[in-house]
């Protein structure tokens, strides 16, 4: 015997002769290659000394020195670790099955994203070739830039070890360097194509910031942008502050609109069309605001699915809407016209035009007004009643009668629905002598959704009657003309030409 | 076709059933274990054994406790859990359906 060596085996001391200690030393290396990195491998490398350990301990007894035929002896009991794999284990499931190659962005070759690392590895070829490809593409066009960016987006980061081994695909494929990692088993091509690398490593670093800053901005930008539409859309549709739509400003007023709906469908329908429009407008800026905040802060999330299935609600959303909206706009399918004349008695030589019931009496604060004030409807939530303003006309008779024509005009599911809706228009208009009195609105009773109504007046008069209007009368016309007459003329009468309504000079 | 490798997989899953089954029966030491998964020629050498007995322990079908030997270091007695139990009684029922239909298809 030469030499013997003292060991420590799972807490056990031994005496070893130096050939069998080197022999002993290459099995347990083998082990410990073998189950180092897999789950729980420590706990096997463990369990495994320890039994040899237990061999050890029955063969020698207790005085005895471990020979090498000991050793082989222990080997041949514990078996090989390439033994282990045949008789079913293996430290690693993924040893046997043969992997299907997946393309990952990758951390271990990247120079910007490692969407070309990936490439390369799921190609087998070394990346600079992407690299340069890319580059290619990038000056014409700017084509690189936007499949290089949509690819960092959309690829995956091959960051934990099976995403790893998907990336480089069968285990044949890859190698383990020394501490264990995977490394692609292409080699860099040529030297050109490492300093390329190197030169492409640096270039990358400065071009990832500045893509990055980029992204910041954008997303900065798109969390701001949404973030204010969802604020302005809450406001305007929730909380019914008028702000930008303010009534005040000519223009479409919409801050009303969902008091407006419910008289504008049917009220089964006005929950569900609120509810889908809430839907389809604000989940395109929750997505803004979220999609902001992952380009700022550059995070991986597992949210394919809630993505997708957000997509999915929001195009139900939209089909949804598109049905009901349809199924209600059957309702307004046709529409259809109503008069009714009423004659003066006696021609007058001067007609006072007066208004009886005015808008401004009226306790309707909710108005949705169409550019310039040409069609206004005003709600009465309490009453459940709508009023729509009338239109005046006045024109010359041909013969030589005075009248007032009250035209109604609604919509309806058919002509007959048509009819019915506008005769269901409430108005007031009297007649007494020289004065005519009208209202300045209609009134569609409660109960009944607005369909397009509208009314207008018309007075027909012989040439040369005088007429006065009131300030409110005026507007009714003026909001109808849309000519050059004064707006307020200090003196309200008006005279009946050949052509129509003039001015009538003041008599000094 | 690489033939070991088939009969790696076959066993693979085999052998873990046949684990579980040793256990139901009362707690082991690795050494029985291994003793009775010899004898019925599951198994050739020992090393095949433990790292699935650490993946089972550490999939929660397993526990062990320590017990001081007489012989050498101390030893692990492994014995099922009451997942292991149930998870082995599932393996039972398609050990037994595969059993069939195997024979079925080689009857045939």
């Amino acid at each position: 015997m030469d030499k013997t060596i003292k060991i420590n085996l799972g807490g056990t001391l031994f005496q070893i002769d130096e050939d069998a200690y080197k022999m002993l030393r290459d099995y347990l290396q083998a082990i410990d290659r073998k189950f180092r990195n897999a789950p729980g491998g420590n706990e096997t490398i463990e369990d495994i000394e320890f039994r040899i350990a237990e061999i050890f301990q029955s063969q020698k007894g207790t005085a005895g020195v471990i020979s090498k035929e000991n050793v082989e002896a222990m080997i041949s009991v514990v078996g090989k670790p390439e033994d282990f794999d045949q008789e079913g284990g293996g430290a690693n499931a993924y040893d046997h099955y043969s992997v299907r190659k997946k393309l990952y962005r990758n951390p271990d070759d990247r120079v910007i994203g490692g969407v070309c690392g990936g490439i390369g590895a799921f190609a087998e070829t070394d990346p600079v070739w992407f690299r340069i490809l890319f580059i290619v593409f990038a000056f014409g066009f700017g084509l690189g830039l936007f499949v290089y960016l949509a690819l960092w987006i959309a690829l995956p980061l091959a960051d934990s070890p099976s995403r790893k081994r998907e990336m480089y695909g069968n285990s044949a494929n890859q190698l383990r360097s020394q501490d264990g990692e995977l490394i692609p088993r292409y080699e860099t091509t040529s030297r050109i194509g490492n300093a390329t690398n190197e030169v492409f490593r640096a270039l990358g670093k400065v071009l990832f910031i500045i893509v990055r800053t980029i992204l910041i901005i954008l997303g900065t930008a798109l969390v701001l942008t949404g973030f204010m539409a969802l604020l302005t859309f809450i406001m305007v549709f929730v909380f019914e502050y008028p702000g930008a739509f303010s009534t005040n400003i000519e223009g479409v007023n919409l801050s009303y609109l969902p008091d407006f709906l419910n008289y504008v469908v049917s009220p089964a329908a006005a929950p569900w069309i609120k509810g889908l429009i809430t839907l389809v407008v604000s989940i395109p800026f929750l997505a803004m605001i979220y999609g902001g905040i992952r380009l700022i802060f550059w995070f991986r999330a597992r949210d394919g699915y809630v993505w997708l299935a957000t997509l999915v609600i929001w195009v139900m959303s939209i089909a949804a809407l598109s049905i009901i909206t349809f199924n209600e706009g059957v309702g307004f399918a046709e529409n259809e016209k109503t008069t009714s004349t009423e004659y003066f008695s006696t021609v007058p030589d001067t007609l006072y035009i007066v208004t009886g019931k005015k808008l401004s009496d009226l306790n309707a604060e909710n108005e949705i007004s169409i550019p310039d004030n040409e069609y206004r409807v005003m709600i009465d939530d309490d009453k459940k009643e709508v009023y729509v303003r009338t239109r005046l006309m006045i024109n010359p008779d041909e013969g030589n009668s005075a009248s007032v024509e009250i035209k109604r005009r609604s919509s309806g599911r058919n002509r007959l629905d048509a009819i019915e809706n506008a005769e269901r228009l409430q108005y007031g208009l009297n007649i007494s002598g020289k004065k005519l009195i009208l209202d300045e609105f209609c009134t569609i009773p409660p109960d009944s959704r607005w369909s397009f109504d509208e009314l207008w007046v018309t007075v027909n008069m012989p040439e040369g009657t005088i007429i006065f209007m009131d300030r409110t009368a005026e507007s009714m016309f003026h909001s109808w003309h849309d000519d050059d007459f004064v707006t307020d003329s200090k003196n309200r009468f008006w005279v009946m030409t050949e052509d129509g309504l003039d001015y009538l000079e003041p008599d000094n | 076709m690489d033939l070991e490798n088939t009969k790696a997989q076959m066993r693979k899953g085999i052998l873990e059933y046949c684990i579980l089954s040793v256990l139901s029966r009362n707690s082991c030491y690795a050494s029985d274990i291994i003793r009775e998964l010899k004898e019925a020629r599951v198994i050739v050498v020992e090393g095949t054994l433990y790292p699935l007995l650490t993946r089972q322990k550490n999939a929660g079908l397993l526990s062990y406790r320590w017990e001081e030997s007489q012989q050498g270091p101390p030893r692990k007695y492994y014995e099922l859990t009451a997942e292991g139990r149930e998870y082995l009684a599932d393996l039972d029922r398609s050990w037994e359906e595969l059993v069939e239909s195997v024979n079925l298809i080689r009857s045939k």
